[in-house]
């Protein structure tokens, strides 16, 4: 066991007891508080939950990664991921508040009076969730494995307890305030290494600003070495296909429901505003880091590492080649490491920067613990997200809707159980890359609930029969496109499984406008609902005429 | 209860959808304009980065950021204009959480 060992399992012993401590503490006793924790969060607190939820395994150790082989194509990434929370907070969040139910598909359910369209959509918030989190699952057993050289199954295995015991006894709320330490953890976590290394390489401690020049200098080593310039937009793929991953990552965070419920949880649709501003703010913090992460970690590798002896490279290359996500063979056999003789995997490359860069053992550390924030935070969300689609829009409103509140607090936790420990069991052989089944999952969102949603709160005429038939043929689409491409090789202008979402959400749109306009009309009570979220909660619409609320609750 | 001009609730929706329209606008040439022109843009140099890059990497994100927030503050703006207490929103809010 050496101190390295030693120094990173106390960091992150000590921010689990944290979590934990939170969790217990916070410990849900109604189902109210089980799923929106009480619908009191502040918005500043909400945003820094909102931000832990989202940033995943795939954002904290493979965007900056991604961003460092793909070059400007990689961006989309940074773009797709921040440009979603307009869609969210401007479209969906506030009125959905409005609304005032527990989950997307109670909302789909009550808004076209369906039990088929909400069970469709439990099924959809279902296979989304659990996509997502069978890439969440497999990158904590990727770090736990690493750091504590045990397999990455026993790992994996070692993430789902956890994320079972405190999403299961904790609920939203314990989640809420469990989130926001997580956020807190996550976003030092991956600042620190890129100001030391801003500083190390330039000088100058804020890297946002510094690395622009590395940017440039390093387009001139490309130049050198007759390898396409770093900022060379559309090296890796057509112009279409980054403006459909960006388009599918945008309206996908505005249409995933672990996301979405985060904003049931403020008390108004003001509140829900600011807590979409508050959250961007967050996770830009983090967006805004990577590419500077990516800059560094690639500017290191081709001045310190590239041209350096065979028989003298550091240390850290060892371990990490063998986990088999670097290679340093020597090709050519003149005993110096050429750049294009180093093969370094983009999953490896926020983890092993520190110590690329000898930023000592308390960041590497500290690393590994944001790391682990950010694969057990985004987990637990989903979790609840799955959880409550289950045991509320399933068992409670259409099996069994005179369960008992206890009764269905027990599914629900059964459920987190039983669903943690399915998740896990697939992520011990996980079906792709990790940024892979998260792409999938995004593009999934967009060809279901980003159509759903947006005509379901904007468009009064969407009725039950167009929102199934939407969220049938936006689900048949997308899953055709991202298998014809992946294994196939069918693409349209370039566009592979990444990209799917766009025709998803183009066949769901159709679908849905075609097949409520060829039917009936929704009753009037539905239209009048849906032409009150129009405005605030103190205004309410009523046949035709709009009415201010001064005397408060009763008089709704 | 009382009832709110036609005209006055109209325009407190147009004027909010007139907002939105304006950010998407500036959303969509920040992001996918920017996109779209990559190479033409590529040309200009901003910080030591390609303009393209600079906007991809930190220009769009930025922007995206002011925006949310200025909606939040104009939305609350628009919202006292009309006369429309946050107080009050919440006990209505709190009251409407349904009984399930």
């Amino acid at each position: 066991m050496d101190t390295q060992f030693l120094v990173s399992l106390s960091i992150i012993l000590a921010t689990f007891a944290l979590y934990i401590g939170i969790a217990i503490y916070n410990k849900a006793k109604a189902t109210s508080d089980f799923y929106v924790a009480g619908r009191g969060v502040p918005p500043i607190f909400n945003g820094m939950a909102i931000g832990a939820d989202w940033m995943s395994a795939a954002s904290f150790i493979g965007m900056a990664g991604t961003i460092m082989l793909l070059g400007y194509d990689g961006l989309a990434y940074i773009m797709g991921w921040t440009g979603g929370y307009l869609l969210l907070t401007f479209l969906l969040a506030p009125q959905l508040r409005k609304y005032g139910r527990y989950t997307v598909p109670d909302f789909i359910g009550d808004r076209f009076d369906s039990h088929t369209a909400r069970v469709i959509a439990a099924i959809c918030t279902i296979i989304i969730s659990f996509t997502y989190s069978i890439g969440q699952l497999s990158g904590s057993g990727v770090v736990i494995g690493r750091l504590f050289e045990i397999d990455a199954k026993v790992g994996t295995m070692i993430g789902v307890v956890l994320i079972a015991f405190y999403a299961a006894f904790g609920g939203m709320k314990g989640i809420t305030w469990t989130q926001v330490a997580q956020y807190i953890i996550l976003i030092i976590a991956y600042l620190i290494p890129v100001i030391f290394m801003s500083l190390q390489l330039t000088g100058n401690p804020m890297p946002w600003i510094s690395y622009g020049e590395l940017v440039g200098k390093m387009g001139e080593l490309d130049r050198e070495l007759g390898i396409s310039e770093y900022f060379a937009p559309f090296t890796n793929g057509t112009k279409w296909q980054f403006l459909a991953l960006m388009f599918t990552l945008m309206a996908g965070t505005a249409g995933l429901p672990h996301v979405i419920v985060r904003f049931y949880t403020v008390s108004t649709m003001k509140a829900a505003r600011w807590s979409g501003a508050w959250a961007l703010l967050f996770i830009g913090l983090l967006y805004l880091s990577a590419p500077a992460y990516s800059a560094f970690s690639r500017f290191i590798l081709m001045t310190k590492v590239a041209g350096s002896k065979i028989t003298e490279l550091p240390a850290w290359t060892k371990t990490w080649v063998d986990t088999g996500k670097l290679q340093v063979a020597d090709g050519n056999g003149d005993g110096v490491l050429q750049w294009s003789e180093l093969i370094i995997s983009n999953d490896i490359v926020v983890m092993a920067t520190p110590e690329i860069a000898n930023l000592g053992m308390f960041v590497i550390g500290l690393v590994a613990a944001g790391a682990m924030a950010a694969a057990l935070s985004t987990a637990g969300g989903l979790m609840i997200a799955i959880s409550s689609s289950f045991a509320h829009d399933i068992y409670y409103r259409v099996l069994k809707p005179n369960a008992t509140e206890k009764k269905r607090l027990s599914v629900a936790r059964w459920s987190i159980v039983l669903a943690t420990l399915f998740a896990g069991l697939i992520a011990l052989n996980p079906p792709g890359a990790i940024t892979q089944i998260v792409a999938w999952a995004f593009a999934l969102a967009t060809g279901t609930f980003f159509p759903a949603l947006v005509l379901g709160v904007w468009w009064k005429r969407s009725n039950s029969k167009g929102v199934i038939a939407g969220l049938l043929v936006g689900l048949g689409v997308t899953l055709a496109y991202i298998f014809a491409a992946k294994y196939g090789g069918f693409t349209i202008l370039g566009i592979i499984d990444t990209g799917a979402g766009v025709f998803g959400a183009i066949a769901a749109f159709t679908a849905n406008i075609v097949v409520s306009l060829m039917t009936p009309a929704p009753s009037q009570k539905i239209q009048d609902e849906v032409m009150d979220l129009r405005y605030p909660e103190q205004m309410v619409y009523k046949n035709g005429d709009v009415w201010m609320n001064d005397d408060g609750p009763k008089s709704v | 209860m009382k009832k709110i001009d036609k005209k006055v609730a109209d325009s407190y929706f147009r004027e909010k959808t007139r907002n939105m329209i304006i950010y998407f606008i500036v959303w969509f040439l920040v992001s996918y304009g920017v996109v779209l022109l990559a190479e033409p843009l590529s040309e200009f140099t901003i910080n030591g980065f390609p303009f393209h890059y600079f906007m991809g990497a930190q220009g769009a994100v930025i922007t995206f950021i002011i925006l949310l927030f200025v909606n939040a503050k104009l939305g609350d703006a628009i919202d006292r204009k009309y006369g429309i207490d946050e107080e009050k929103n919440r006990q209505i809010s709190s009251g409407k959480v349904l009984d399930h």
